[in-house]
């Protein structure tokens, strides 16, 4: 199918999409005006803008065919008021109830034509793009075509398979990433680029190899384990930094310096053959190392550790130096293998140091990936960001149980849609049966 | 498409590859730096800017101006077109479009809570009921964290890929339900007792009762499915439409019939009934009935609740028997296929008399096939699990 | 003349299906049976690894049988196939069948 589902400017339709074109249209939409217009006219403008976001790859035949005028709807029950009587209260008299004091009369309206594109997010392409697995429905539809989607443990290729409830649909999480992430840079490309041909030419990687094992003897010389444990730690701080003035190449360099100082200090413990492991042997020997040292600083030092931060606390840049000195220190007598004192660390510094970790185990640099590494959501994806709740997701492993389908409950409808009443209705009216 | 690259930029020395990749739209070579000595070089590219249109121009002027805030987000809030305004606490604001104010962007289960469910459902054996009132999570709902989290573990174990930074980034952007610390009250996700509409209910009655007859819930239901009204002694046995839960919960199939062929219906019960936790309902009457008696009522409530478990627990195992019977499993040594021989039944009832009805097991004999006829679904309308 | 039990090939190119029918030996594969007793789907299904138990099971493939009326029909001796020969093994309704040679 051609993909006519341009996001362009002179249109201003709103698709499924999380393009910063749509982004645009979105927030610059209006109510089209309905003064001097036909109310023909007002149910084909309706429809037409309804149409392009719900369901713009799906045939007009083939959507008329899955409408239906009937719209499912819950009411949250209170068990309270159901104790409270029979229901003959609401029936007394000459019908409507004796007094109009219930409460439960007084509801919100159930938007029951904001639904009327709901038979279309029972659609396993749009199901995966409300997941948030997708950037928009045309990339979940080509992930299906590709294979990239089982639908209960089974390879579904077809994007217009229609969701039971209880079905768990699964992407293949590179895909995710990369529909979800943000793009490589043409740096990126090119170094990936430079990777892939130096794999090509497997004896050149190795002759630079082994210049590399000789000259890390001499590196290891001359950076004291004092220095290159501090670097470690400023590092591991950057990186967990939230800071928004950290930029995306700068954070990148310090994970890049952070992968090489856990390396140095790897090579420095009595298991050296971690080294040569890939990067999850090193980080659980690295967090057993953790580990060991907190288990036997807990219980000796605990009360003692506690004053001396209090004492500590008002001189905050002192304390923090002191103390990635001492992590240093612990660290380097860890790896010498000898008895440590780890009563000057503080509980921060450990947890720093472990997130740090953990976030360069789970977020690394690969430039084999289709997306820039480490990995971080696309730009404008916020906006658009929003799980409904007939859909339960595990993000983790990328994959949603369909639950149930979307209803109305007073107040509030669950079908995603950008429109308001003032084009649902029109369009909801335009789609059935009876022209009105 | 992307925003054209901009000729200044792409003169920049630093890029080199950047150049020679996009020369062909936008070269940055001015004609007097390049030696023009092959015929195919000398070619003139143009140097003034590609023109923007005007409505290019006002989008990336909105995009560096007010636009800008949305382009990336802030840990644990928000960031939707409509902006945030009012309550800056809750994490912003959760209305996603300014065009629809009746969508919004529910929370979802944090991390913690749904590894926490798991452990109730899984590991403490705690049944989905109890967990779902306890948590304020849908039984469904319940029910597919587990499969989820399962699935999750099962994946770990085996080393394969996740996406961590994605799954934390999401979290990072919509609203979450957090796991109550110890002692804090819970936070309810959702509403778990959800009345569905029933499609006989949407008609206009007009149904005369006498003032001297009070006319409940139950008899609402009567009236919506068409069912003969009850008799005087019957109704006067039921105090309160709850009094009907314990009989449907213990046997579903003793709900009432009306009609006939086609048109059989069941008769539509009364809402305690119909919602998910109809023993909710009791435990409210309970309490009331006993305002002074906590542990009489909590003990009666558990009761119920078990024998809800267990006439709930024995029908699930009938039916996983009655499907193991049927099926026999076959492993052939020293293939390579498992066989699965399920019982069928070829006879007049299942078949038709002609032995071509369309429900039969099996291909048709002397009947088209439909699988290339117009209108009609061709792709799988389930997946077994 | 001959009863037998054998396949009949149903479903399209690629796909094959077969029904496990009754019918007289010299009468066409496509032509309408004595009976249909049951089916079988020669191509394997693959367990799904939504469960723990089928992480290493092997795929497998589905047959539906009629065993009342396949034992009928045995009984007033129509012979198997040799494919059907070897699903009715499996569902226990006849012995394996006798190899006329060994192998050295």
């Amino acid at each position: 199918m051609r993909n006519t589902a341009s996001t362009s400017l002179s249109k201003g339709k709103i698709r499924q999409s999380w393009s910063k074109y749509n982004l645009y249209n979105l927030q610059r939409f209006r109510k089209p005006t309905t003064a001097s217009r036909t109310f023909f006219q007002q149910k084909w403008t309706a429809k037409a803008a309804a149409r392009a976001y719900h369901g713009e790859q799906v045939r007009e035949g083939q959507w008329k065919r899955m409408f239906s005028k009937h719209i499912r709807s819950v009411i949250p029950m209170n068990t309270t008021d159901l104790a409270a009587d029979d229901g003959s209260k609401e029936s007394a008299g000459r019908g409507s109830g004796l007094s109009e004091t219930s409460s439960r009369n007084r509801s919100r309206p159930i938007p029951f034509t904001q639904m009327a594109f709901a038979p279309l997010e029972r659609r396993l392409d749009v199901a995966i793009f409300r997941a948030l697995f997708a950037s928009s429905t045309r990339q979940a539809r080509q992930f299906v075509i590709h294979g990239a989607v089982t639908v209960n443990g089974q390879k579904m290729r077809h994007p217009s398979y229609l969701l039971n409830p209880g079905d768990l649909f699964q992407v293949d999480p590179d895909r995710v990433m990369y529909a979800t992430g943000a793009p490589k840079t043409a740096f990126e490309r090119r170094e990936a680029r430079q990777m892939k041909q130096k794999s090509a030419e497997p004896e050149a990687e190795a002759e630079a190899e082994a210049e590399q094992t000789k000259a890390k003897p001499e590196t290891t010389e001359k950076e004291s384990a004092k220095d290159t444990l501090r670097a470690l730690m400023s590092q591991a701080k950057t990186i967990m930094s939230t800071d928004k003035d950290v930029l995306p190449a700068k954070r990148k360099q310090e994970l890049r310096g952070f992968q090489k100082a856990v390396r140095r200090v790897l090579s420095r413990s009595d298991t050296s053959s971690v080294l040569t492991d890939n990067l999850e042997a090193q980080f659980s020997q690295l967090t057993l190392l953790l580990n060991a040292k907190r288990a036997e600083k807990k219980p000796a030092k605990g009360s003692e550790r506690e004053t001396q931060d209090k004492k500590t606390s008002p001189t905050s840049t002192k304390s923090g130096e002191a103390a990635s000195n001492a992590l240093s220190d612990a660290f380097q007598a860890a790896a010498e293998g000898g008895e440590v004192d780890t009563s000057e660390l503080t509980d921060e510094e450990f947890d720093v140091l472990r997130h740090a970790l953990t976030q360069m185990r789970d977020n690394p640099i690969d430039h084999s990936k289709p997306y820039a590494t480490p990995w971080r959501p696309r730009d404008y994806m916020a906006p658009f960001a929003f799980i409904p709740r007939y859909l339960e997701v595990n993000q983790n492993i990328c994959a949603a149980v369909y639950l149930r389908h979307p209803v109305a409950r007073p107040g509030s409808a669950e079908v995603p849609t950008p429109f308001g009443e003032s084009i649902s209705t029109p369009a909801y009216g335009w789609y059935l049966k009876r022209r009105w | 498409m992307a925003p054209r690259i901009q000729p200044q930029r792409v003169s920049n020395a630093l890029l080199p590859y950047l150049t020679s990749s996009t020369s062909s739209s936008t070269s940055s070579i001015t004609p007097t730096s390049t030696p023009l000595s092959s015929p195919i070089l000398s070619r003139q590219f143009s140097v003034t800017p590609a023109p923007q249109t005007r409505l290019r121009r006002q989008m990336f002027l909105w995009l560096t101006t007010k636009g800008a805030a949305l382009k990336h987000h802030t840990p644990g809030e928000t960031n939707y077109l409509t902006g945030r305004d009012k309550d800056d606490k809750s994490g912003g604001n959760p209305r996603p479009f300014p065009g629809n104010s009746s969508f919004l962007s529910e929370s979802v289960l944090s991390e913690e809570l749904r590894n926490e469910i798991y452990v109730r459902v899984v590991e403490k054996k705690k049944s989905v009921r109890a967990v779902s009132v306890e948590f304020g999570v849908d039984m469904k709902r319940i029910a597919a964290v587990v499969r989820l989290v399962e699935l999750e573990r099962r994946q770990r174990a085996q080393g394969k890929p996740l996406a961590l930074p994605y799954a934390r980034a999401v979290h990072e952007m919509v609203p979450t339900t957090p796991l109550a610390q110890e002692g804090e009250h819970p936070v309810y996700h959702e509403s778990i007792n959800d009345l569905p509409a029933h499609p006989s209910t949407g008609a206009q009655i007009f149904y005369p009762v006498p003032e001297s007859r009070s006319f409940n819930r139950v008899d609402a239901g009567r009236v919506f499915s068409g069912a003969p009204a009850l008799e005087i002694d019957v109704a006067a046995k039921i105090s309160h439409p709850s009094d009907l839960i314990d009989d449907i919960v213990q046997n579903p199939n003793s709900i009432e019939w009306v009609g006939k062929g086609g048109n059989a219906r069941q008769v539509l019960q009364p809402a305690d009934v119909r919602i998910p936790h109809p023993q909710l309902v009791q435990l409210e009457r309970d309490r009331k009935a006993f305002p002074n008696e906590r542990r009489t009522v909590t003990e009666r409530h558990n009761e119920r609740l078990k024998k809800q478990e267990e006439a709930e627990q024995k029908r699930r195992e009938v039916a996983q028997a009655r499907r193991e019977k049927s099926v026999q499993h076959v492993e052939p040594e020293g293939g390579r296929f498992n066989y699965r021989i399920q019982d069928a039944k070829f006879t007049k009832e299942t078949v038709g008399v002609d032995g071509r009805a369309p429900w039969a097991p099996g291909r048709r004999y002397g009947i088209p096939a439909d699988d290339r006829k117009r209108g009609i679904v061709k792709i799988p309308t389930r997946v077994e699990a | 003349m001959v009863l037998r039990i054998r396949l009949a090939r149903f479903g399209n190119k690629h796909t094959p299906f077969y029904n496990i029918v009754v019918a007289q030996a010299r009468s066409a594969r496509g032509a309408k049976p004595l009976e249909v007793i049951g089916t079988y789907n020669p191509i394997p299904k693959r367990p799904t690894n939504l469960y723990d138990g089928n992480a290493q099971a092997r795929p497998y493939k589905e047959v539906a049988l009629d065993r009342a009326r396949a034992q009928y029909w045995l009984g007033v001796g129509a012979q198997p196939s040799d494919p059907v020969w070897k699903l009715m093994t499996m569902a226990g309704l006849v012995e394996p069948k006798p190899t006329t040679f060994h192998k050295a």
